[in-house]
């Protein structure tokens, strides 16, 4: 579908939130791409370790806050190298009023979170017949 | 030690500040010293590798990427990972792209593990967009205890 298919991914460091947090772990912002459908916004969010029930979505004044607890893997294996990081996920998006909240849906998978944020039916566009006179 | 130190790669700077790469060196060597972490070497997908007495444990962050959408392959001790990661989406009229920050694309991978891998044991797993390769040692290589006979 997209024109940069068979380029070679770059990996990059995941961004690291620095929340007034005081539980323990890590926090990094997901990578998200948002699209604008005529009747909703969708936002897809890269969450990888981050199982259904570990993701909190809030929507409250405006604000979406997607939270997502990673469990750090555990085993009687000893760390021998490592070029990502085990934590958390958290990102805020304000939200315009136009979103019916009641309607927000989610899904998940293979670590990626798709959320779908219907707008409200005022805000939709509407196509207005012409009619022959 | 490091199996991939190879891998490293750094974009050359014809004149880098002196005093800016020490910086970055002790920051990345304190980071590494902490938690073995070493950021991710640019090439997708970052991976983390642990070992016990029997065997190396391999993951890799993919979210995103079906299984039937990755390979692995496994030759004496070098481990191959290899594949593709589609963003999908119904594109279309009236859709508008507001934020773009997820990559697809091809990836390819391939690690020298320090021992020789049990070809009929190692599995592979994925979960909530984490491959996981369990790469059990060869028998030859693993430590065995030698049972003392008293006579």
């Amino acid at each position: 579908m997209s024109a940069n298919e068979n380029l070679e991914i770059q990996a990059r460091e995941k961004a690291e939130v620095l929340t007034e947090d005081t539980r323990p772990g890590l926090l990094f912002k997901p990578d998200v791409d948002i699209l604008e459908h005529p009747d909703a916004f969708v936002i897809f969010a890269d969450l990888p370790g981050a199982s259904e029930e570990s993701v909190d979505i809030q929507l409250e004044k405006g604000v979406l806050t997607l939270d997502a607890r990673v469990a750090e893997s555990a085993g009687d294996h000893e760390p021998r190298y490592a070029e990502y990081r085990e934590g958390g996920y958290h990102r805020e998006f304000r939200i315009s009023d136009e979103i019916d909240a009641a309607g927000v849906s989610a899904k998940m998978r293979d670590g990626v979170l798709e959320l779908r944020l219907p707008k409200s039916a005022e805000s939709r566009p509407r196509r207005i017949e012409v009619a022959a006179a | 030690m490091n199996p991939f130190l190879r891998h490293a790669t750094r974009s050359p700077r014809p004149f880098p500040s002196l005093a800016r790469e020490i910086q970055r060196e002790m920051n990345h060597a304190l980071r590494s010293f902490e938690s073995g972490y070493h950021g991710p070497r640019g090439v997708y997908p970052p991976v983390n590798l642990s070992e016990s007495a029997e065997g190396y444990v391999l993951t890799a962050e993919l979210p995103g990427v079906s299984p039937e959408d990755i390979d692995v392959q496994i030759e004496g001790a070098t481990v191959t990972l290899s594949g593709q990661r589609k963003v999908e989406y119904a594109a279309g009229d009236g859709v508008a792209v507001h934020r773009r920050e997820r990559q697809s694309g091809n990836f390819r991978r391939a690690f020298e593990l320090p021992a020789e891998i049990d070809l009929d044991k190692a599995s592979a797993r994925h979960k909530n967009g984490v491959l996981t390769l369990e790469l059990p040692k060869s028998p030859a290589v693993q430590p065995r205890q030698i049972e003392i006979e008293t006579r």
